[in-house]
């Protein structure tokens, strides 16, 4: 329930404050979101397993952005940040499948 | 995947990332907890609280993306909107301003024939005058000549498509159909509806083509009023024939219709600053004809 609450409270305040993202920091934009997913599908399925931890929680989603974070203006410097961005997006997005297919099994025993 | 401590030496980090895509982190952490116990209450309402900030930064970041990337796409497009608009209306203008400008001169051509008719003058020199120079509105049987570029060119590779290298009209190719008409005999001659006259020009400014300084645009349409059989003319000359060349070679398209009436729109009064006519010379053409010489127009 706090969990959702507070989901709620950030799309609102996003909502309000409508920030405009500097330019330097679009390319990270989309990249962060993904992460973002990654970590709280891992978190939702953790939760649903009954191993959910808040610290973990918090750690994955704060390093998985960063390191996101890092290897795209990694790929920036060396002149591959496209690549390196999409390499990002899939290994995280074979990681939110696995995940969701986890609670899928979980909810649905299917 | 869930009870086994996961602590092997992944095989294969592919097969891995697949097989099991949770973090080990959570296992690990249930695993000392189970070891150690439940955590003391402080620290579970600083993890709530964590909990909750990271989730709200997840919403902020969704809706901040989201912002980005649609809120942004209408951002340009409204401005694009805006500039066509403002182009409309001011074409709009001009074709009203335009419209005006042919009313007030037939108006004063009207008030002049009277004003010359009630002075005594004989009118129909000065129109004949007109016709010659091109500053009014004249219609005869004639012949169109169309000029399209060819097509773009598409790279076999990327599939990008790009302006047509050498099937593209330029201002070349609007002289010498302009030229080859008046050869032919034509006696008014108009490129997209600007009227040819003495001091007019055909020229490129970057990738435009301008006639009078006017940017004209592809297909391009020189009417011209001349012989009725001024199209057989053109298509038998050699420009034509070259122009014939073209279409086989390069893809330009290019027609040549007869027309029994054509009109042509008159030309802008030439704003003529520093030549002055010589005092003691005959005003009128020599030989009386109209027909202009062959580099006239250029």
């Amino acid at each position: 329930m706090v969990a959702v609450i507070a989901l709620a409270v950030g799309v609102v305040l996003g909502l309000v404050f409508e920030p405009s993202v500097p330019l330097a920091l679009q390319p990270y934009l989309p990249i962060a979101v993904v992460a973002a997913l990654d970590a709280v599908f891992g978190g939702i399925r953790a939760k649903l397993d009954g191993i959910f931890d808040d610290k973990q929680f918090v750690v994955s989603f704060v390093s998985n952005v960063l390191v996101a974070a890092l290897i795209v203006f990694l790929g920036d410097k060396l002149g591959v940040g496209g690549q390196l961005s999409t390499g990002v997006v899939v290994v995280l997005g074979v990681r939110i499948f696995g995940n969701v297919a986890g609670i899928r099994r979980r909810l649905f025993r299917a | 995947m869930t009870t086994a401590p996961a602590r092997r030496r992944p095989s294969d980090f592919l097969t891995e990332m697949f097989r099991n895509p949770l973090d080990p982190g959570y296992a690990e952490a249930a695993r000392r907890r189970a070891e150690r116990g439940p955590e003391p209450a402080g620290r579970q309402v600083t993890g709530r609280f964590g909990r909750a900030v990271v989730l709200a930064a997840t919403g902020f970041l969704l809706v901040v993306a989201y912002h980005q990337t649609v809120a942004a796409q209408p951002e340009s497009s409204r401005v694009r909107a805006g500039l066509v608009t403002d182009v409309r209306d001011r074409q709009r203008d001009a074709d009203r301003l335009q419209q005006q400008a042919d009313q007030l001169r037939d108006e004063v051509a009207r008030e002049r024939d009277a004003a010359l008719a009630a002075a005594g003058t004989d009118a129909g020199q000065l129109s004949r005058l007109e016709l010659a120079t091109g500053t009014s509105k004249v219609r005869g049987p004639g012949a169109v000549v169309r000029l399209a570029d060819g097509p773009p060119q598409v790279d076999p590779v990327t599939g990008k498509s790009q302006p047509a290298k050498y099937g593209a009209v330029l201002d070349r190719d609007l002289q010498d159909v302009a030229n080859e008409l008046w050869h032919d005999g034509a006696e008014a001659i108009a490129v997209n509806g600007e009227r040819l006259t003495a001091t007019s020009t055909i020229r490129t400014a970057g990738s435009t083509i301008l006639v009078d300084f006017r940017p004209i645009s592809s297909p391009y349409q020189v009417s011209a009023i001349g012989p009725r059989d001024l199209d057989r003319r053109f298509t038998d000359s050699r420009t034509g024939q070259r122009f014939h060349a073209y279409v086989s070679a390069y893809g330009m398209q290019v027609s040549v219709d007869r027309r029994d009436d054509l009109t042509l729109p008159a030309a802008a009064d030439p704003q003529l600053h520093y030549a002055q006519p010589v005092p003691g010379a005959s005003p009128s053409p020599s030989g009386g004809s109209p027909v202009p010489s062959r580099s006239g127009g250029r």
